[in-house]
């Protein structure tokens, strides 16, 4: 009983923290699907996201608000616009003019981006950890058995509604809506798609602000489940969440999802029946093998030539 | 634009002539390397609010044999690789004598670069053992080593009777040191160990951790490694309701785990170098560092200003500023320090140095347990 208790606690642990790198990944993948490269900068929005977050909410504090509501809202409106606005800002800056070249080129530019984002947190915010304060505390405890207590905290919950909420309006945009059909246009087919009349670079500017945006939610709710932000942390974020987007496929959106539950779930998995220590070396290990075995990922779909 | 050009251009070279008069002026350097940035910057504070006081106060007692002393200072982020860099720029710098480094992780690769240069270097906070294991001639600390340490942290959790422990660490040279001689003692004084196990440094979700901690059902964790990993596990133990007491080295006794853990921080084990702060025959010194708008009573800032004085003590003593006779001159002598009286052994360790237990408050405030 005990033993299948913390299974599913390990499977909680997994998932609420699978479903945040599946928020970070839907910037890598809807990128990567619309203009076939690898944002190397999103880790770094994400971490972006947090700060601005954590400011809003020191600010507020500094103010006296205390209605926790209004905090998150606040909170969560900062960080987003602050994101977006980066997220399109470095389309604009450094990928934008050298689109169309060779790949390798927007890549380098991509990790310059990363560099220099981290770095003018570092000379901003300075290198230390900061602490996010505990907003949402308390929980449900269920099934003792034997000294283990199950615990589902509401921060828990809220991760995985918000993630949940964010997932399904960007899925009816996507299918729904007309700059959502304009994306999947573009995706399948740039050229073609400009030439019907559809202005691609507003397109893929959305695609930045969309992903910024999502990034943003993700750097709120994870600054507050962990407890602490620094300049760094955006770096090993982003690497996991492209990790997921690849297990997943990488340029599908359901993949992205997958690919985020998964991966989290064989971390904690890996944690709890292993040791802490293999972690980061079974989440590597699966995208190898991911890459030998199914190249496109678990949803992609193989890559047809364009004649 | 024209103008603010021709402005620096002036600057630089009005400060390279001041540099160069200077050296002319035969003054002694004295480098200081520790983390400046990084997550443990809050450290190098301590280590450089220390070595500055100490030069201050040389200088104003008429510094070293009539020279002056100079203080040099390098950021190695406590990155080894930047530790490496430092070394290399302090040796083409033409600096002698070093307050430094700060991690152990950082002083070992900059030590082998000190001895082969001949440059004195003098370790206000490293405590892994094997900086001082392979035989250099020019390696000094002013702390005590984690096999000390350890001893102290295991028999504690021993004399509580535990039932079962975990024992922690970050897989880094300090942290699974320290957790390692921890591990030893424990297992002779016949502790069951339920848990031995390394997380990542950096890492931010620690909850799986925790709900196995929650499962092993363990009395005592002890935790090996820094701050910022340990404030997180703190806080995320408080949220899954995980009643064990935890205890660390020095690592992570400071204030910024207050910042990252609250009130989970409450009722921490911390082993610590004894308060030297607190000493009757500190108090001059402690004044003047309030005196600076300075806090004295961090770990490593007494230690920092011992070494500064050492380093001094052994130039008077040998009559000259060749690094490997001051080394000979701290062999064989022995010092009157803020620490306590100094006297070295071969390997260049403190003959005695000795760690409490303190308990952490939710404040930043500490209390001696024994």
């Amino acid at each position: 009983m005990q033993d299948l208790l913390y299974f599913f606690q390990q499977l909680i642990n997994g998932l609420t923290i699978g479903s945040t790198y599946a928020l970070i990944a839907i910037g890598y993948t809807m990128v990567y699907g619309i203009i076939g490269m690898i944002n190397f900068a999103h880790g770094e929005i994400y971490m972006i996201g947090a700060y601005t977050a954590l400011i809003a909410i020191t600010g507020l504090a500094s103010f006296g608000v205390a209605w926790l509501p209004l905090i998150l809202i606040v909170a969560l409106i900062c960080a987003m616009l602050v994101s977006s606005s980066m997220g399109w800002a470095v389309e604009r800056v450094a990928y934008r003019p050298v689109r169309g070249r060779h790949r390798l080129i927007p890549l380098i530019s991509a990790i310059g981006m990363s560099i220099f984002l981290q770095n003018y947190v570092h000379l901003a915010q300075g290198s230390r950890n900061i602490g996010f304060p505990a907003l949402i505390e308390g929980g449900f405890q269920f099934g003792s058995s034997e000294g283990f207590q199950m615990s589902l905290s509401y921060m828990q919950i809220t991760i995985f509604v918000t993630t949940l909420v964010c997932m399904t309006v960007l899925s009816l945009f996507i299918s729904r809506s007309r700059t959502g059909r304009a994306c999947r246009a573009v995706s399948q087919d740039l050229g073609m798609a400009n030439l019907l009349g559809i202005d691609t670079n507003r397109i893929i500017s959305a695609t930045f602000v969309i992903g910024a945006a999502l990034a943003a939610v993700a750097g709120l709710l994870l600054g507050m489940y962990y407890g602490s932000v620094d300049p760094l942390f955006g770096f090993i974020a982003g690497l996991k969440a492209f990790t997921a987007a690849v297990l997943g496929g990488i340029g599908s959106i359901p993949g992205a999802m997958l690919g985020g539950l998964i991966l989290g779930v064989a971390e904690s998995m890996t944690s709890g029946y292993l040791s802490g220590e293999y972690k980061d070396v079974i989440s590597f290990s699966l995208l190898i093998l991911i890459l030998l075995f199914k190249p496109t990922g678990l949803l992609g779909k193989p890559e047809v030539e364009k004649i | 634009m024209r103008t603010s050009v021709k402005k620096l251009a002036s600057a630089v070279s009005t400060s390279i002539a001041l540099m160069a008069a200077g050296q002319a002026a035969a003054e002694i350097q004295i480098g200081i390397a520790g983390p400046m940035t990084g997550p443990v910057a809050q450290y190098g504070d301590m280590q450089f609010a220390g070595a500055r006081m100490a030069i201050e106060q040389i200088n104003a007692n008429g510094g070293v044999m009539g020279e002056e002393l100079v203080a040099v200072e390098y950021d190695d982020v406590c990155d080894p690789k930047q530790a490496v860099t430092v070394a290399n720029s302090l040796v083409n710098d033409g600096v002698r004598f070093v307050v430094g480094h700060l991690c152990s992780s950082s002083t070992q690769p900059a030590s082998d670069i000190y001895e082969d240069e001949g440059i004195l270097m003098v370790t206000p906070a490293s405590t892994s053992p094997e900086i001082t294991e392979r035989g250099y001639e020019l390696v000094f600390r002013t702390i005590g080593l984690d096999s000390m340490q350890g001893p102290v942290a295991g028999n504690y959790i021993a004399s509580q009777n535990p039932e079962r422990v975990a024992i922690v660490h970050d897989k880094q040279q300090y942290g699974e040191g320290i957790a390692t001689a921890v591990r030893d003692t424990l297992k002779d004084q016949g502790v069951e160990i339920a848990m031995f196990e390394g997380i990542t440094a950096g890492d931010k979700d620690f909850s799986s951790l925790v709900t196995k901690l929650k499962q092993a059902d363990v009395d005592y964790v002890y935790y090996g490694g820094y701050h910022p990993e340990l404030g997180l596990i703190l806080r995320q133990a408080r949220q899954a309701d995980l009643d064990a007491k935890f205890m660390g080295p020095e690592g992570v006794g400071n204030k910024d785990i207050n910042t990252i853990a609250g009130e989970a921080a409450e009722g921490l084990l911390v082993t610590l170098p004894p308060s030297f702060d607190k000493k009757a025959e500190n108090q001059e010194l402690v004044k003047a560092f309030q005196d600076k708008g300075e806090d004295p009573s961090g770990p490593f800032v007494l230690t920092s200003y011992t070494a500064v004085q050492l380093i001094a003590d052994g130039i008077e003593q040998a009559e000259s500023t060749d690094p490997f006779e001051v080394a000979e001159a701290l062999r064989s002598g022995s010092f009157q320090t803020p620490i306590g009286a100094v006297q070295y052994d071969q390997a260049g360790d403190l003959k005695s140095f000795e760690f409490v237990v303190y308990e952490w408050h939710s404040d930043g405030s500490k209390t001696p347990v024994n």
